[in-house]
């Protein structure tokens, strides 16, 4: 069994429940045990690192330390709070003085980074630590009728010195995993664009143009389902289709999936259990 | 269109130092700025090294006076000393106005403008900001442009003068991006097009736009052309595009190299080796490859630079400029390959014959920049002098503009006029039985050139360069423009282009064949030492009848008598 | 060993060059056309394309001009990646082929398309003047040239990546907001605003934020990390656009702009719960009215399949939360010290 720390990302909890809820049906399976950091807090989003940047090292210090203490690697599922608490590490291990100003704070709750623990995806382990042939070992329900678009998001990829396990111009992750799973990826030139999610709120019409072109491109591909790593982007892709899609003019829809829900189905959990039926778009 | 007062055509250092003064001088006037590419594109950007002021940062004894003497020297005697004044006293005004307004030039400790040591100074006053000096004054320069409304027409490309009698009566251009033939009526108009070292194509390390236009223009307006024999060969370019290898590579340890596997420096200076000055190397360099111990290749005869026993650890911390440089456009990686070179033509000394203010015998034309010829390069210009000259002058041409438009009647140029213009591109489009292809003979200028009015000079070789240039210039009339369209057409434009290289590259040849002497870049075989009492003087090369024409004029001379230059 | 670098020294391969092509006076509607060279180790793309233009096709129209990778002139779309035409390699790209051996090139995205691979610059330094991308001088006219502004190095250093911009347009190609709108201020504007803005030399600072704060500013950037990616130069441009949201938040305040509310809720509510209210943050940052005509029916799909975010009493707080708080409390305090001298200097 191969144990793992698990961040919860606050979107997890509120909007997309399935992610974490899929990850629990199946997580044994492939021999992985991710312990829940209850304790770890938001980790600002890609946004706390401006408006605070010591608030923001604190912050990600502490969810890293808490893996730390047990041992473990930090694994997440969500693209953003990824490329968040890795930058988080970046700076911490780079700046010996933020580091310790950190540590000092820490202390108040026996905690301590040392910069020990790796913080990595959800993607990263399937494909890496398990492996994709010990995946494909425990396919029941091979995926082989569906033709799947990987929607990889940004921040598994982007800033790639701070990411750094895919090309983010050819990433192939998502793909290698879709095969193992017995899908078909097909050649996807949107995989590695953005969703638009991150300006939601602030230039909804720019951040829904941005999403109604990759959706487009699947619908165009004749996918079946579009499948994505991030949470954030599925909340896009899927919550916001309807309106994305009209505002483009585009009458058709297409149903996005987790990866999380994926394995599930090819490790031959059904749809209702993997909470595919919240989905806005089913 | 409304005349204006000034048309500054060039958007380079030279020219938007010209507006920006010009605005400043007279901000009522009506200014234009035409160019044919996006003026932050210009190839002052390319300057990498710095520009010289006795700003006294690094060296505190340095003076004004030191920095006339290094450049009168450097220039084997031949610049204007009273130019040359002008350069370098107000060199270090020049510098901290561009300091004033947003150039981030390098810092010393206490904070002021950084100065490192350069070939040819006795002190170190070269300003700089890292290695990207030009680009980052280029920007500036844009930018204040901007801000202060300068108003530009971009992409527009000078086709030719309007001339009436004595003077200028505004120049003819072309939109690039409808193919419009238009009319700038002007009174006064300033040329800061940059050098014509790109007509040794492929042996140089121009940007390809450096084609002379300014100076073939007013050229065959008649406008005499001065000391254009004279044009600077860096003696480390890449094989295939003529870019710089900079000295950085040989200061490290780099090894010159022939193929018989030999260190040759060792024939040419044995104490200093690879770290000779540079027209030495280069002439080292070219006698390898005349006398067949170069590599053979499609592209030419070359050398190596070898690096390889540096070790891949030096390569990559001290030389990651010139690692990244050399992977890009050859394709080849230093700690593996050795890197083919040869000498390559970088800076033309030679230009449009102005006075110290920027003016041309043309009443109303003025030149500044590598375009024109003040003297204060003279037969060899120093390094960190370049920057400085299109700074010093631009910004003194502008002024000079500004005070004189006022002199001149405004201009007017006729219908007519532009439709002998657009006349001449149209008949360029008709097809034709027998044709040239312009690419083949922009090579071939190239290759007569880098051969016969190259490094070596001798009279035979001067008479067969001159014969070729002749023969082109024939061939260049069967040239076929095959894009016929109105929009964007780089192939008429590249035509055009080759027209001005011809005209310019018959003045060079002329001059070379005329001074029976070696002096600075020009190295006779046949008169292998300096000559002043015959040659102590200027070329200059004028239009008639078709025909460049021989002329002279004298040196002004200052404090400083001749001396011999020994460094 | 030897021999393979000799024999790839000689190599040469065919490459099929897939080139887009439009010609506004002639052609309706773009075009591809392709050129098939054969060409040696060590060619770039842009000597490709000049040869042919020399020997095959005189009418492609690209513009180059220092082709040393300087100028900036050669910005285009390779494999479909937004680069320099001039430091591409072509046996590099090769490897990065969708299509085996055929190298598409095509002209740079969201700037007006003029011809072939000709794209219009205007609408980018229209944007440059729109945001005043330029130091306007402290020094007072009579002074210029006199003296020099002191300059640290800490300062050079803040704005010295920043200058390495030649302004090619790779970044305003790939960057995602400005596909979908093309009033959006661009990457390399705001990292040229950010430039000015850190530069002591010059007395606009508030002027240039108050206008990168409006519509299509700033706030507008969505994160995607593109531009940086895409950067010929390597400047971390995202960096340069969280410091103007770090100026703008510290210099005008977190209730400026809806932009600078969002980014502000998440200090609340780290603060407060550990955990983002995700339920509130559009009413946080854009008011009742905005979110009840925006969201209301999308909010009424969620509410049938149970998706809407709980609402702020029911976000549980993170476990541990008051140990939390105080430590984050403790930083606050840090960060008000640190600014009291920064003040002081």
């Amino acid at each position: 069994m191969k144990r793992y720390a698990y961040y919860m990302s606050c979107i997890n909890e509120s909007m997309t429940k399935e992610v974490d809820r899929s990850i629990d049906f199946w997580q044994k399976d492939l021999g992985l045990e991710f312990v829940k950091l209850h304790e770890g807090t938001c980790c600002g989003g890609s946004n706390l690192d401006y408006v605070s940047p010591k608030h923001f090292a604190l912050v990600n210090a502490r969810n890293i330390a808490l893996a730390e203490k047990m041992g473990l690697d930090l694994i997440v599922s969500c693209n953003t709070c990824l490329m968040t608490i890795r930058t988080a590490k970046k700076k911490l291990d780079e700046t010996p003085a933020l580091k310790k100003e950190v540590n000092d704070i820490l202390k108040k709750e026996g905690l301590e980074y040392r910069g020990t623990s790796e913080v990595r995806h959800l993607l990263w382990v399937l494909v890496d630590d398990v492996g994709l042939d010990a995946i494909k070992a425990k396919v029941t329900v091979p995926l082989k009728n569906y033709r799947i678009a990987p929607f990889y998001g940004c921040h598994i990829l982007r800033p790639s010195k701070v990411l750094g396990r895919d090309n983010p111009l050819a990433p192939s992750s998502l793909d290698q995993l879709i095969e193992a799973l017995g899908g078909q990826t097909i050649p996807f030139e949107h995989k590695n664009r953005c969703c638009g999610f991150h300006t939601l709120l602030v230039a909804e019409e720019e951040s829904l143009n941005v999403a109604a072109e990759a959706l487009e491109e699947a619908i165009t591909l004749k996918a079946d389902f579009i499948v994505t790593p991030c949470p954030l982007c599925h909340t896009v892709l899927d919550g916001y289709q309807a309106k994305a899609l009209k505002q483009a003019h585009i009458d058709s829809s297409i149903p996005v999936f987790h990866i999380s829900e994926m394995v599930g189905l090819a490790l031959g959990y059904t749809a209702k259990q993997l909470g595919i039926k919240r989905h806005i778009v089913c | 269109m409304k005349p204006f007062d000034i048309v500054i055509v060039g958007g380079g250092g030279a020219g938007l130092y010209a507006a920006m003064e010009a605005m400043k001088t007279n901000p009522a006037l009506n200014i234009a700025v035409l160019s044919k590419v996006y003026p932050n594109r210009s190839h002052t950007s390319a300057a990498q090294g710095g520009a010289n002021a006795a700003l006294a940062n690094k060296a505190k004894d340095d003076s004004v006076e030191m920095h006339i003497f290094d450049t009168i020297k450097g220039s084997d005697y031949l610049a204007d000393q009273d130019a040359v004044d002008v350069l370098c006293s107000e060199a270090p005004k020049i510098i901290r106005e561009l300091e004033n307004i947003g150039t981030p030039w390098s810092r010393m400790e206490d904070n002021t403008i950084a100065q490192r040591p350069f070939g040819g100074a006795g002190r170190p006053r070269c300003c700089y900001c890292a290695d990207k000096t030009g680009h980052t004054i280029l920007q500036t320069l844009y930018e204040q442009c901007l801000r202060k409304g300068v108003l530009f027409f971009n992409e527009y490309f000078a086709l030719n003068l309007s001339v009436n009698g004595s003077r200028s009566k505004g120049l003819i251009a072309m939109n690039m991006k409808t193919g419009k033939v238009e009319a700038f009526p002007a009174k006064t108009v300033i040329f800061a097009t940059g050098g014509y070292a790109k007509m040794y194509w492929n042996r140089s390390s121009n940007a390809a736009g450096n084609t002379g236009d300014g100076q073939a223009i007013a050229y065959r307006a008649g406008i005499p052309m001065k000391d254009m024999e004279f044009v600077q060969f860096h003696p480390t370019g890449l094989r295939k595009s003529g870019l710089l290898v900079t000295e950085g590579a040989r200061g490290e340890g780099g090894y010159l190299i022939n193929k018989d596997g030999e260190r040759f420096m060792a024939r040419y200076a044995k104490e200093k080796m690879e770290l000779g000055p540079r027209d030495l190397v280069s002439r080292s360099i070219e006698t390898e490859i005349l006398e067949g111990r170069g590599f053979d290749s499609p592209a030419g005869k070359y050398i190596h630079l070898d690096l390889r026993h540096l070790g891949a650890d030096l390569i990559k911390s001290r030389l990651p400029q010139i690692r990244e440089m050399t992977l890009n456009f050859e394709g080849v990686d230093p700690i593996e390959e050795p890197i083919p070179i040869r000498p390559t033509a970088h800076y033309s000394m030679g230009g449009i014959d102005t006075d110290n203010f920027g003016r041309t015998v043309m009443d109303g034309v003025y030149a500044a920049g590598e375009c024109a010829c003040v003297s204060v390069h003279g037969a060899n210009r120093l390094g960190g002098n370049s920057l400085l000259d299109i700074l010093v002058f631009g910004r003194i041409a502008g002024h000079t503009a500004a005070e004189e438009a006022g002199k001149f009647e405004p201009g007017s140029i006729s219908e007519e006029e532009l439709k002998e213009n657009v006349e001449e591109i149209r008949t360029r489009m008709q097809p034709s039985g027998h044709y040239e292809r312009y690419g083949a003979l922009r090579e071939e200028l190239g290759q007569t050139l880098a051969l016969n009015v190259g490094i070596f000079r001798e009279s035979s070789l001067l008479h067969k360069g001159i014969e070729d240039i002749a023969e082109l210039k024939e061939r260049f009339k069967k040239v076929r423009v095959f894009d016929s369209s109105d929009v964007f057409n780089t192939n008429l434009q590249q035509v055009l282009e080759l027209q001005n290289m011809l005209d310019l590259a018959e003045t060079v040849a002329v001059g070379a064949l005329a001074r029976e002497e070696s002096r600075g870049s020009h190295t006779r075989i046949d008169f292998p030492v300096r000559d002043d009492e015959k040659w102590h003087k200027h070329t200059l090369a004028t239009l008639v009848d078709g025909k460049a024409t021989p002329g002279e004029k004298p040196v002004t001379m200052g404090r400083y008598e001749l001396q011999e230059r020994t460094y | 060993m030897t021999e393979t670098i000799d024999q790839h020294q000689e190599g040469k391969r065919d490459v099929t060059f897939r080139v887009f092509r439009f010609n506004p006076q002639v052609d309706s509607k773009p075009y591809f056309d392709d050129y098939t060279i054969s060409a040696e180790r060590g060619i770039t793309v842009l000597r490709s394309l000049n040869y042919i233009k020399e020997h095959v096709d005189a009418t492609l129209s690209f513009r180059a001009f220092c082709q040393a990778g300087i100028c900036g002139s050669c910005g285009m779309r390779v494999n479909g990646i937004s680069k320099l035409a001039c430091t591409s390699q072509v046996w590099d790209e090769l490897d990065k082929c969708r299509e085996p051996g055929i190298i598409r090139v095509e002209p740079l995205r969201s700037l007006p398309m003029i011809k072939d691979l000709i794209v219009d610059m205007d609408p980018l330094v229209d944007k440059m003047t729109r945001y005043s991308n330029w130091v306007d001088s402290t020094m007072p006219l009579a002074e210029m040239g006199k003296k020099e502004f002191l300059i640290s190095e800490e300062e050079f250093q803040q704005y010295d990546k920043a200058t390495d911009c030649i302004l090619c347009a790779s970044c305003v190609s790939e960057c995602s907001i400005l596909r979908a709108n093309k009033e959006y201020v661009s990457p390399a504007v705001l990292l040229k605003s950010y430039r000015m803005n850190v530069d002591s030399r010059d007395g606009i600072h508030d002027i240039r934020l108050a206008e990168l704060v409006k519509d299509h500013g700033v706030w507008d950037c969505t994160h995607c990390y593109r531009c940086q990616e895409s950067c010929v130069k390597s400047i971390p441009i995202m960096e340069a656009i969280h410091a103007i949201r770090e100026d703008a938040l510290e210099s005008r305040g977190p209730r400026d702009t809806s932009g600078a509310k969002h980014a502000e809720a998440f200090m609340e509510d780290i603060e407060k719960k550990g955990k983002l209210v995700e339920a509130t943050l559009p009413i946080r940052t854009n008011g009742v009215v905005w979110t009840l005509r925006n969201l209301l029916p999308m909010a009424m799909k969620m509410i049938v399949k149970r998706r809407t975010p709980p609402p702020p009493p029911l976000v549980k707080s993170a476990k541990g939360i008051k140990v939390f708080r105080a430590m984050f409390r403790e930083m606050t305090e840090h960060v008000k010290q640190d600014h009291l001298k920064s003040q002081k200097k």
